[in-house]
């Protein structure tokens, strides 16, 4: 199964939201996500308030996200919030809390508490 | 392919040590001291703190295979979770929670006393209602004390405990026999078991684990750290003890810190600790209320706490957390001034860190068992052998903590009161949190500051 085709949902429905935009426009960031259970790397790139998406290494990221697959798929697509799993030590994260805590709000701005 | 590449951002092994022994370092320990001086009888106060301190060593090397495995700021609710079960998770995590606000409440009171004795026109109240209130207007606003003074706090604290105590040691021209050094009094136990309370905090570093390349840096610093702890606290215990051989006399002081200060360097020490003590409750207050109200959101998100403690300001703080907390503190430490019962506070808080070790000890053991594959880059010693015995001593420190003497009636207050706080979290977690579960996700209001 490939997260890609939902992290690029995830960013354009960051990009639709103006609120989201304004917020995101000093928060230029490279997240970089390993899905642990097929060993394969995508990315979301913040840039003046902009979400783009892509498959494939990065280097030096802000934040690294290691989840597997499904659990991926299932917080960019809003099915379940990052804390659910994160708090399961199901989805682990290197990198700043700040930027973390910035991931969830996003999620929360969309899908709501 | 996944690969393992450089971060931006790396934190070093200073910044781990400085935060673990930051943490640590509430105001509150000083009057703690006073406490451990009183159970042991006098000059062995030091011997009590280093016991406790090698104790927590081990604890500490259960903190830190834990949190090799799982590197998150979840920490204890991600390792409690997966070591025991989701019920006990949530109890156990709520719990340890509140020390946060014993804390809080305990360094107001503290601090009140402190302004109190240097400026005795104003109330110590007021200065209580005043900080805290400052406190969370600042994090209200999302700002943050910096890390860099949050760091050097806690060096400065320390080494100025270690100058001072040196300093009033070389001047006392009191003779130190091993007997006074060495000597057991009957409540030599409850001395090691509150001196926990010294050390309480020093896993608090273990949450940052996500900003450090190399876990194995925690470790690291939270041992070091502990040393520092040990000998900077242990030195101030010997030295009050030394110029007070009757530890009870200190008890109606207060402000143990400031005698010494005065003793050390007169007026000048006297004002130098006014503001060590200053410096350290306010970094107590802001590095406790900015976690403990990101744990409350996390919780929350998790759908575990009501929704509302999720809700963000337009400066994206959970304020709903926030002030919860806040309020919390302030009510208790409104209490503690009023009662002057502070004693309920280190006995409370030592005995539930002293429980959060056992239980790490357990954890250790049961993930061995449970998931053996998982990498550890750091392993514990002697489990599952040290892991019982550690589990078994933290459990009786804890216990002892509680039922030590304190107050006028010997009434076991803080026995009462987390018996009663883990009986309502059971409660909660039983029959709240699966209906929160079930609830469904409804709208953020939130409107960012733009």
């Amino acid at each position: 199964m490939n997260v890609l085709p939902v992290l690029e949902e995830f960013a354009a429905q960051c990009n639709q939201n103006e609120r989201l935009r304004k917020m995101n426009r000093d928060w230029s960031r490279l997240i970089e996500l390993v899905a642990t259970d097929r060993n394969v790397t995508y990315w979301l790139r913040s840039e003046q308030g902009l979400i783009t998406a892509g498959m494939g290494d990065v280097d030096e990221a802000d934040l690294k996200i290691s989840a597997s697959e499904d659990i991926l798929q299932e917080v960019f697509s809003g099915a379940v919030t990052p804390t659910e799993p994160y708090n399961a030590g199901d989805l682990l994260v290197k990198g700043h809390q700040d930027d973390l805590m910035r991931l969830d709000i996003i999620t929360l701005l969309i899908w709501g508490e | 392919m996944a690969s393992s590449r450089d971060f931006k951002r790396v934190l070093p092994l200073r910044t781990a040590v400085s935060t673990s022994a930051g943490l640590a370092s509430a105001a509150i320990n000083f009057l703690a001291c006073v406490e451990i001086a009183e159970y042991a009888g006098g000059s062995s106060a030091w011997l009590a703190l280093l016991v406790a301190g090698i104790l927590i060593v081990f604890a500490g090397a259960n903190f830190s295979e834990l949190n090799g495995m799982y590197p998150s700021s979840a920490a204890i609710r991600v390792w409690t979770r997966r070591g025991i079960n989701d019920t006990w998770s949530l109890v156990m995590s709520f719990v340890y929670a509140t020390t946060v606000i014993f804390v809080i409440a305990a360094d107001a009171f503290v601090l009140g006393h402190v302004f109190q004795a240097a400026l005795p026109a104003i109330p110590g109240l007021i200065w209580i209602v005043v900080l805290l209130a400052l406190v969370t207007a600042v994090n209200l606003r999302g700002i943050r004390i910096a890390g860099i003074v949050q760091d050097t706090n806690g060096f400065l604290l320390l080494a100025t405990l270690v100058i001072f105590s040196l300093i009033v040691l070389f001047h006392a021209h009191v003779p130190l026999p091993a007997a006074r050094l060495f000597h057991i009094g009957p409540n030599w136990f409850q001395a090691v078991a509150v001196g926990v309370f010294i050390y309480v905090g020093f896993e608090w570093v273990t949450p940052l684990a996500e900003e450090f390349e190399d876990s194995r840096v925690i470790p690291r610093g939270m041992f070091i750290a502990l040393g520092l702890i040990a000998v900077g606290f242990g030195l101030f215990s010997l030295a009050l003890t030394v110029v007070f051989p009757a530890a009870s006399v200190l008890k109606h002081s207060l402000v143990p810190q400031l005698v010494l200060g005065m003793r050390a360097l007169g007026p000048l020490g006297f004002w130098w600790m006014v503001v060590v003590s200053l410096t350290t409750a306010m970094t107590t207050f802001n590095g406790g209320m900015a976690t403990a109200s990101r744990f409350v959101y996390a919780l929350a998100r998790e759908r575990v706490l009501p929704a509302k403690m999720a809700r963000l300001n337009s400066y994206l703080v959970p304020q709903t957390a926030l002030l919860t907390l806040a309020g919390g503190s302030l009510g208790l430490a409104i209490i503690v001034y009023l009662t002057g019962q502070y004693v309920f506070l280190i006995n409370a808080g030592a005995a539930v860190e002293s429980f959060m070790y056992a239980a790490t000890a357990i954890v250790v053991w049961n993930l061995r068992r449970r998931e053996p594959k998982t990498a550890r880059p750091f392993r514990s010693w002697g489990v599952p052998g040290m892991s019982w015995i550690i589990a078994v001593v933290f459990t009786l420190l804890g216990i002892g903590s509680l039922l030590a003497p304190s107050g006028e009636h010997g009434f076991p207050g803080p026995f009462v009161f987390l018996v009663l706080l883990t009986m309502g979290a059971y409660f909660y977690v039983r029959h709240v949190v699966p209906k929160l579960r079930a609830s469904k996700r409804s709208p953020q209001r939130v409107a960012p500051k733009l």
